[in-house]
């Protein structure tokens, strides 16, 4: 068992039992379903639209090279400057040198994904830059020195009352009613100062529209569209598969993102951005340089039963309907992408060994498919995780002898009735010596937390044999 | 509507055979009291699901071979479970190389039904003359709901139980925290979602909780027996075959 | 620039060209990209995804009720300063930023204005300006949004200032995004440094899902539609 996967599992039962948690996440997904239910009323045909989101992503997918290709001469000829980074490292240090070349000493960061990925903040402050995220959830989190909960509500496990304290302790501001509004005020004004003093914001992109060359950005305060205008270096990281063929396209997932991820019918600022400042513009930076992130996204294509997988256009609806996310919420997954998406996501383009646990962490309900606004077989493609995780041999010893005996036993109805009768004995003994739910229960899995299963008086084979026949 | 095949060959799940047998016979008694021929053939033993969901693809493999051996030459294969009933329909494909037994699986797949999609799809019965007068709240189990698309029939059996109050129940279609192996890998969780399941059983106020998956209902007594709630789980099947006098 | 990245980049492409080959896609290596026109493809898609519009400009403004838009209707040029003006008295002290452009210059001398004009003609907006004023591209019924780009007055125009008042005709009213990105296309606003639909004052709901206003960009947005 990995590392990852021991810690996950602990932190997954500490937060199962904590019933505060369960109570404030269960408020915030209350509040997304009904968000999100009316949000469908403005869709005529939601599976139309669902098919019709999944064949543009698919056709991005399918012919991903020339997209990108297009993207990036559409969007040099207006100036901005591409740069492909194969890895994490790679991406760090092409922005860092950027921090250090030109003199930057603040950073201001609209939310980004891809930018946790990289860790791209911790990099850029050892290359001498203060970097503050300007996503009022993600500020939050920041202040908390904590990663983000959730892919769009980052500070979703957190109450008003914990804001208002952060507040107090880290900005010096005291609300004592602790209301959302002048919690929010006082966010503004602390943000407000950095935007208008930094050298650089460094946004995401949530698509990376090809045939207009122009980057795609939605945000719902305002602080995507401040970052990308008062800096006077923008700075965008983007995974490959942001990719989109056509500016046309966006008129259907611009929709379809909101009404996924918040239940709105747009966010309010959906923003394109196409290059630096033009020459007769007021304002606007000076350069604008895109990187183009792999980072193990290109291992989802070497097979085309994973492809799929690319589609995915972080809308976190997947996150909201996943029924263990909502017991144990984003910090147990303990990765940048928790989650169904993210328990396929990282295995395949981290490493399988470290990663493949959390594609157990699911009772494949199969809810995250059935909402999954581009149509991906998540459940499909947390059951292939778990078969490359069984292929490579990274799971115990004990559990492989454990299948090869099941194997063994029910290839034969005799060894099965026989392997059945004596898991039956085996309880009642241990019922009568008083050991169930103790660790001496061989069924202790089971019964650490639940009362011991039945055991009945006999298999419905054998009740067969004696009664079954007419 | 397919004319109501003669003989049925009753798949039961390796669980319900060794841990919950009671599902079995109550399946068996409806399917005779409307009128079907029904056969156990006794050489079954798993559809190969745990193996599949554990990952363990090359142990569950030889699993569907031999459902495919014991059951290719039946006409219509009926289930009291619809995760089982999946397994063959819908992952059968998934787990099998391109080739002749894949075919055949598919084909037997076609013909491979959880009980209630066969009693009111296949035979047209949705009144199987049943008889519980309690009141009882019925959990939408994910496979069945999600993966086979039964959803109705169910619904439509209970309506014609005598004297059966059906109570809806709040987030019906949310998992119950079983999973399979996720049961025993992160039982934590699981119990978690269990409690949150049957704390909106408890909402209703239900005397009991049904459900087409026996596997749910299992999960779920077990988080009965160790949170101490009142509720009772019984399988659908188990509804259905009560007849006048005999409630529980 | 730091950072000659051209291995990487083939190196990158080459992954996904072999990929594609692998899984037996080598044919779609070749085949022709989708067109780039705007209203093909997914316009003929969303047929029927969306219910139809109906009455565009009863829509926008019932759109812009929702999104805590402040619409304001006005027969002629008369009225249209006369609301701007109503507008600018409700707000605080400061500066007025506005797009330099002959039909905000003369809207600007009808009003009778208190507020210091700075025009974007002269550069940025400062960070203390209370209040812009520009132009859009089109009205969105749809959604209740405003297409506006960097050509109107530049990119602060539309997000610094707490405040933002829009000045347009009810003949902008279009449809759908749809129209309005076929419409963006058309002009050449891709060509623009910056482009986008605004949908409403700035908010945030991080805060126990609950909605404020004016998070970091306006609090208000007011549009002023003249017939």
């Amino acid at each position: 068992m990995s590392t990852a996967s021991r810690q996950f599992v602990q932190r997954a039962a500490v937060k199962a039992a904590d019933l505060e948690h369960r109570a404030t996440i269960e408020r915030n997904i209350q509040t997304y379903d009904a968000a999100v239910a009316r949000g469908r009323l403005r869709f005529a045909d939601w599976e139309a639209a669902r098919n019709a989101c999944e064949a543009i992503k698919a056709e991005a997918i399918c012919h991903l090279d020339r997209y990108l290709e297009q993207f990036e001469k559409n969007i040099t000829a207006r100036g901005a400057h591409v740069f492909w980074a194969e890895d994490a490292a790679q991406a760090d240090a092409y922005v860092a040198t950027l921090v250090k070349q030109r003199g930057v000493k603040t950073v201001v960061k609209s939310k980004s994904m891809a930018t946790e990925e990289i860790h791209l903040s911790a990099a850029l402050e050892k290359a001498g830059a203060t970097v503050w995220e300007t996503d009022l959830g993600e500020f939050i989190v920041q202040l908390r020195d904590e990663p983000p909960y959730h892919i769009v509500t980052p500070a979703m496990h957190l109450t008003r009352y914990q804001i208002r304290d952060l507040f107090r302790e880290k900005l010096g501001a005291d609300v004592p009613d602790a209301d959302p509004q002048k919690l929010v005020a006082v966010a503004r004004v602390a943000l407000r100062r950095a935007f208008f003093s930094a050298e650089m914001g460094i946004s995401g992109a949530n698509f990376l529209v090809a045939d207009a060359g122009m980057v795609a950005l939605s945000t719902n305060e305002g602080n995507g569209r401040l970052t990308t205008t008062l800096p006077r270096l923008h700075v965008v990281v983007a995974g490959i598969e942001k990719i989109v063929p056509r500016l046309a396209d966006l008129a259907l997932l611009w929709p379809v993102l909101a009404a996924a991820g918040t239940g709105q019918p747009i966010t309010t600022y959906s923003t394109l951005i196409g290059g630096p400042r033009c020459a007769d513009e007021p304002d606007g930076p000076e350069e604008l340089h895109v990187v183009l992130l792999d980072n193990g996204r290109t291992n989802l294509l070497t097979a085309p039963e994973t492809a799929e997988v690319l589609r995915c256009i972080r809308c976190g609806a997947c996150l909201n309907m996943c029924p263990v996310y909502r017991q144990v919420g984003g910090h147990a997954y303990g990765t940048t992408y928790p989650g169904p998406i993210g328990s396929i996501f990282t295995p395949r383009t981290v490493e399988m060994r470290e990663w493949g646990h959390m594609a157990y962490a699911c009772s494949l309900c199969t809810a995250c498919k059935s909402v999954c606004p581009v149509k991906i077989d998540l459940p499909k493609q947390l059951l292939l995780v778990r078969r490359d995780f069984v292929a490579a041999g990274d799971v115990k010893p004990a559990e492989n002898v454990g299948f090869r005996g099941f194997r063994w036993v029910v290839e034969s109805a005799r060894r099965f009735a026989a392997g059945g009768w004596l898991l039956r004995k085996s309880q009642a003994v241990v019922r009568a010596l008083g050991f169930s739910r103790s660790p001496l229960d061989p069924m202790y899995v089971w019964t650490k937390y639940r009362a011991p299963m039945p055991v009945p008086r006999q298999s419905f084979r054998a009740w067969w044999r004696q009664h079954g026949r007419q | 509507m397919t004319a109501m095949p003669r003989k049925v060959a009753l798949f039961v799940p390796c669980f319900v055979d060794q841990v919950v047998p009671q599902a079995a016979v109550d399946a068996l008694t409806v399917l005779r009291r409307i009128g079907c021929e029904v056969i156990f053939p006794a050489d079954q033993t798993c559809c190969g699901q745990p193996a599949f969901n554990s990952g363990h693809w090359s142990e569950a493999r030889p699993c569907a071979e031999r459902f495919v051996r014991v059951f290719g030459d039946s006409e219509c294969v009926v289930a009291p479970s619809g995760s089982c009933v999946s397994m063959v329909r819908t992952h059968y494909p998934d787990l099998l190389p391109v080739g002749p037994l894949r075919d055949d699986a598919i084909a037997l797949g076609q013909r491979t039904y959880e009980l209630t999609e066969f009693l009111v799809r296949i035979a047209g019965v949705n009144d199987v003359g049943a008889s519980f007068p309690h009141s009882v709240t019925y959990h939408a189990s994910c496979h069945a709901t999600r993966e086979l698309g039964i959803y109705r029939e169910p619904l439509e059996l209970l309506a014609h139980v005598r004297g059966l109050e059906l109570r809806p129940l709040p987030a019906e279609g949310d998992c119950c925290g079983f999973g399979g192996v996720f049961s025993v890998k992160f039982g934590a969780v699981s119990a978690a979602m269990g409690d949150t399941k049957l704390a909106n059983v408890d909402s209703t106020g239900a005397e009991y909780v049904t459900s087409i998956d026996p596997s749910c209902l299992m999960h779920l007594e077990g988080v009965i027996g160790a949170t101490k709630r009142k509720v009772r789980p019984i399988y659908l099947g188990s509804i259905l075959a009560q007849q006048q006098e005999a409630a529980q | 620039m730091a950072g000659n990245s051209s291995g990487a980049r083939e190196r990158i492409l080459a992954r996904i060209r072999d990929a594609a080959v692998r899984s037996g896609g080598a044919d779609l290596i070749d085949t022709p990209l989708k067109p780039t026109a705007g209203l093909s493809g997914p316009a003929d898609v969303l047929a029927g995804i969306f219910p139809p519009i109906g009455d565009a400009r009863a829509r926008f403004l019932t759109e812009c009720a929702s999104n805590l838009m402040e619409a304001m209707e006005t027969a002629d040029a008369a009225a249209s300063a006369a609301a701007l003006v109503t507008v600018l008295n409700s707000l605080p002290e400061g500066e007025l930023y506005v797009q330099d452009v002959p039909v905000l210059r003369s809207l600007i001398e009808r009003a009778t204005i208190a507020q210091p004009v700075r025009w974007s003609s002269q550069g940025a907006p400062a960070a203390s300006t209370q209040v812009s004023l520009t132009l859009a591209h089109a009205f969105v019924a749809q959604t209740g949004s405003i297409l506006i780009s960097s050509q109107c007055g530049g990119r602060g125009a539309s997000i610094v200032a707490p405040c933002h008042i829009v000045y347009g005709t009810g003949v902008q009213v279009v449809p759908d995004i749809a129209a309005a990105l076929a419409l963006a296309q058309a002009k050449g606003l891709t060509e623009a440094s910056y482009a986008g639909l605004i949908s409403g004052s700035s908010r945030t709901a991080d805060i126990e899902k609950i909605l404020v206003q004016g998070a970091h960009g306006p609090r208000r947005l007011v549009v002023i539609i003249e017939d």
